[in-house]
């Protein structure tokens, strides 16, 4: 006989108090990378050079970050040198640059949220992240969000993957089939511009490139308080932190 | 008095019938079909009219016809019982006939000689109804052969395929084995017997001893089974259903599963009122496991006919089941419990009668429209025949006990007559009560599943086949599949009007009234009532059971069973007031939904299917999935064989095709027939033995024969 029952009640709330505190656990979020102040400009292209996905740009003795391209590689952090300096916190939720400020949804969103989730031919990463805020610890259900099966109910459509050619039409569908108001969540690199995939024959390049995107959670994959974080910005209870750096485009 | 009304009335439907023969054989063109429609239609309501005039007044019409050397005498007699049956005969004829005009002109026109089917038709009514007014056993017996062989008759008229021919054969062996059982149970009842009229042979049935009665009982109730479609002599009946023209499958539903009934009953219940427990449990048992078996092959049937048809054997066997609980409490003394059975099994009688009819008729409609009958062809007729549709769920509804219809009245009368049991004084029996309970109960959980697959895969989806017809004839027939809607809405709302007219049939076969306790009066409770004293009314009162007993007319409008002292326990239900309760709720949820609530914009969309790029009808749900996990779970009386054949390009794991063939032999034939047919066919094959041809051994056993004969001669 298991006595879970009693080990729940034993071991009390474990679940993170996220919008309420702040979560400083260990592990929860891998940072992130920031703008950081070279000696000079030459080092700073160095550093820009250093990263292989674009997403470091010098500008005068300034190393600055596009996060959302970037992969996570960490070239920037562990390398051997021109390291950047990291933040450990995972509020990055970003605004689709050239759309003007995000318009959340309706207050009576704010505690009752149905997220539907296509997987666009994602690697299994991002998707895996998504699946953790179904656990105890990040429990999103005592946010009043739920993941939902069925677009008919839906009203985030969370996407992870590049939008692989065989799941384009089905995307297209999904958001179709899902009723107004809705909004559209892209997580992970691969999402916003295609990461590691990028654009190719098979690949769209981005759930932008087929749908207006609302929000980007950017990361590769993002934690699950980051997307968390972009679930909560969805409805207006957090605001996008970041703005994408308006040259980007972001096919 | 009401006399020469229904003596008026059934003359003048023999007439009719005759009128309706010859008019169909002499006629030609259009006018065969338009008589049949007419006096067909006249003949059904005059039906319903003599006996609702028999049951309106509770007078039994009886006459006497003439005497025949040998024979006795012949006499007719109209009581409270056959005018049930023929009430319920009548219900379904009316539409029955409404209904052949359409069908017979989509199947027969240029096939098959109209006039034929109707002279067929009149004379299988004339020999039902002589059927049900029969007083005598020789007018029975003699109907009942004419109607056995008109049956044949009309199932083999088409005579399209050979199975069908085959299945009529059967049914016609089946039927004549029946027949033949039945009176040999009248020759062992009548031994002796001045003349054979019913009542006389109801006083010969007192002098018969425990073995005799016993031998009439088992041959009346396995003979007479045969019609009604009991396990295990039911085996001819899903084949037959199928061969049968769409437009007779409605009748041989309605109206002669029903004689079989008839039968029963009139020889069980009414000459043998010396019945045991036992012969009483036999009928429970078997009707319990017809119920079951009825059921689960019903829903895993993808032929919306043979699929109606295992249902029927369902229906028949709750019935019956119904019947043993009332012979059972009738045999221990509890009469007013064996009232309150027998009326469950009358009025699920009725009830089965006018929701098949309207099953099968909406049936013929999806085959005229369709062409095909089979579940996972069809799909999304709604579309197609919206009018039917909704007719065609009103009877899914019934049949699978869905308040407010009248399937429910009935099953849930049956259930409770099982549950008190607990009166009941040996143990034993109280388990089987319970079983036979328990075994009911999943009966009627299988039926919704049946139903629901039938609806939702015939009428709901998308379409799956590439269908002959357009929606050409439908129209036509909505009225009478209307009308016998309507009628299961009313038998399902107004119980408490229905019972008391069962009552009057029930009060002489069990020797008490069901309709006091079970519609009792709450509208005019008085102190002298002993079935309800006051206080218990008041109890009543409070719970709202007389609210509107100014504005109603009638017994309160409550269906009640009540405990005993020991088992001070109430079942109530009110059927009426759900009813009202219902269509509240609906009004307000659909006010609320339309104008209560704030301006809302509805946006309709292509179908939701996961988001697939194209939805192949080949993708939905079919019936054969929907229905698999009844078929695995039971499996044990499936017993399928199966054969899987699978083709293959490069190697194993790459298959092309898969083929997937499963035979099922019948659990009945399988376990009684298979058998008994291997046994015989072993015994001629050991006579064929000494069939060798030689001349000289024949003329041996012969001489050994006579030789044999003669010591026997000479030692007696
Ligand atoms: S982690 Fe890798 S991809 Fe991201 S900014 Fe640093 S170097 Fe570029």
């Amino acid at each position: 006989m298991s006595f879970w029952f009693w080990h729940g009640l034993k071991k009390g709330v474990r679940s993170t108090h996220y919008p309420r505190e702040f979560e400083s656990a260990a592990g929860v979020s891998p940072g992130r990378p920031v703008a950081t102040e070279f000696d000079s400009a030459a080092e700073a292209v160095v550093a820009a050079a250093n990263c292989p996905a674009d997403a470091i740009v010098a500008r005068g003795s300034a190393a600055e970050v596009k996060l959302e391209r970037c992969i996570y590689c960490q070239h920037c952090h562990y390398g051997n040198s021109h390291l950047l300096e990291w933040h450990s916190d995972y509020e990055w939720t970003m605004a689709v640059p050239g759309r003007g400020k995000y318009q959340p949804l309706p207050t009576a969103y704010h505690r009752s949220l149905h997220v539907i989730v296509v997987d666009a031919g994602d690697c299994g990463a991002c998707l895996h992240e998504v699946k953790q805020l179904n656990n105890p610890l990040y429990n999103m259900h005592r946010l009043g969000i739920f993941l939902t099966a069925t677009p008919r109910a839906a009203d985030v459509l969370l996407v992870v993957g590049p939008v692989s050619e065989n799941m384009r039409v089905p995307l297209l569908k999904t958001y179709e089939a899902m009723p107004a108001p809705k909004r559209i969540l892209a997580v992970g690199a691969c999402a916003i511009n295609g990461g590691v995939f990028g654009r190719t024959f098979m690949s769209a390049g981005g759930v932008a490139s087929v749908l207006p995107v609302d929000l980007l959670v950017p990361g590769d994959p993002p934690p699950p308080l980051a997307i968390l974080h972009g679930l909560l910005a969805v409805t207006g209870r957090k605001s996008p932190v970041l703005q994408a750096a308006s040259s980007e485009g972001n096919s | 008095m009401i006399d020469p009304w229904i003596g008026g009335a059934l003359a003048l439907f023999f007439i009719l019938c005759a009128c309706g023969v010859v008019l169909t054989a002499a006629t030609r063109g259009v006018y065969p079909l338009r008589a049949l429609l007419v006096f067909s239609s006249a003949c059904s309501v005059l039906m319903m009219f003599a006996s609702a005039a028999a049951l309106a007044s509770g007078h039994s019409f009886a006459i006497d016809l003439w005497s025949l050397e040998g024979w006795g005498r012949f006499s007719i007699r109209l009581d409270m019982l056959s005018a049930i049956f023929l009430f319920a005969a009548g219900l379904v004829y009316l539409p029955a006939s409404l209904f052949v005009r359409n069908l017979v002109e989509v199947r027969f026109r240029g096939r098959y000689p109209m006039r034929r089917y109707g002279v067929l038709h009149f004379a299988l009514m004339a020999s039902v109804v002589l059927i049900l007014v029969a007083n005598d056993a020789p007018l029975f017996l003699i109907s009942w052969e004419c109607m056995s062989v008109l049956c044949y008759f009309l199932v083999n008229y088409e005579q399209s395929a050979r199975t069908d021919i085959r299945a009529g054969y059967i049914m016609l062996v089946m039927s004549e084995a029946g027949f033949l059982a039945a009176l040999v149970a009248f020759l062992i009842l009548g031994r002796g017997t001045p003349d054979w009229s019913f009542s006389s042979l109801a006083g010969m049935a007192q002098h018969l001893s425990g073995s005799a009665v016993w031998g009439v009982f088992l041959l009346g109730f396995l003979g007479f089974g045969v019609k009604a479609g009991l396990v295990p002599v039911n085996f001819w009946l899903p084949r037959s259903y199928t061969a049968a023209p769409a437009v007779f499958v409605p009748v041989f539903a309605g109206v002669t599963l029903n004689l079989g009934f008839y039968g029963i009953l009139r020889l069980d219940a009414q000459l043998m009122s010396n019945h045991s427990v036992g012969t009483g449990l036999f009928a429970l048992v078997t009707g319990s496991i017809t119920a079951l078996v009825g059921i689960l092959y019903a829903t895993t049937e993808n032929d919306l006919k043979k699929m109606l048809a295992h249902s029927s054997i369902e229906n028949a066997g709750i019935i019956v089941a119904a019947v043993g609980a009332s012979l059972v409490f009738h045999a221990s003394g509890h009469a007013v419990a064996a009232a309150i059975a027998l009326t469950a099994a009358l009025y699920h009688m009725v009830n089965h009668s006018v929701y098949k009819t309207l099953l099968f008729q909406g049936v013929g409609e999806v085959e005229a429209a369709t062409g095909t009958r089979e579940m996972d062809r069809l799909g999304g007729l709604a579309r197609l025949l919206p009018g039917l549709s909704v007719v065609f769920l009103v009877g899914c509804l019934s049949i699978s006990a869905i308040p407010p219809f009248n399937g429910f009245v009935s099953e849930w009368l049956t259930l409770q007559c099982l549950l008190r049991s607990a009166v009941l004084l040996s143990s034993a029996v109280k388990v089987l009560f319970a079983l036979c309970g328990a075994c009911l109960a999943l009966t009627a959980a299988l039926a919704v599943t049946c139903f629901v697959k039938v609806y939702a895969m015939s009428f709901l989806g998308i379409r799956r086949g590439d269908w002959r017809h357009g929606p050409g004839q439908a129209g036509r027939t909505q009225f009478p599949l209307a009308y016998l809607a309507v009628a299961c809405l009313l038998l399902g709302i107004l119980p408490t009007y229905v019972i008391p007219v069962l009552n009057r049939a029930v009060e002489p076969l069990a020797g008490a009234s069901a309709a006091a306790s079970l519609v009792p009066p709450f509208f005019s409770a008085t102190p002298e009532n002993q079935q309800l004293p006051p206080a218990f009314v008041d109890d009543f009162h409070n719970l709202g059971a007389q609210t509107g007993r100014h504005v109603l007319p009638g017994r309160g409008l409550v269906v009640l069973v009540r405990g005993s002292e020991k088992n001070p326990v109430v079942f109530a239900m009110s059927t009426s007031y759900s009813f009202v309760a219902l269509a509240i709720f609906l009004l307000v949820t659909w006010f609320v939904a339309t104008r209560g609530s704030r301006q809302r914009s509805v946006t309709r969309h292509e179908l939701w299917a996961g988001g697939i790029p194209r939805l192949l009808p080949e993708m939905t749900y079919t019936a054969t999935g929907f229905s698999n996990p009844v078929r695995v779970v039971f499996q044990a009386i499936f017993r399928p064989n199966i054969v899987e054949d699978s083709r293959e390009t490069v190697a194993v794991h790459f298959r092309t095709a898969i083929l997937r063939r499963r035979d099922e032999t019948h659990f009945v034939d399988r376990l009684l027939f298979h058998p008994v047919g291997e046994a015989v066919g072993w015994l001629a094959r050991l006579l064929a033995g000494m069939h060798h041809g030689r001349l000289n051994a024949y003329v041996a056993y012969t001489l050994a024969f006579l030789l044999i004969i003669l010591v026997l001669f000479r030692l007696s």
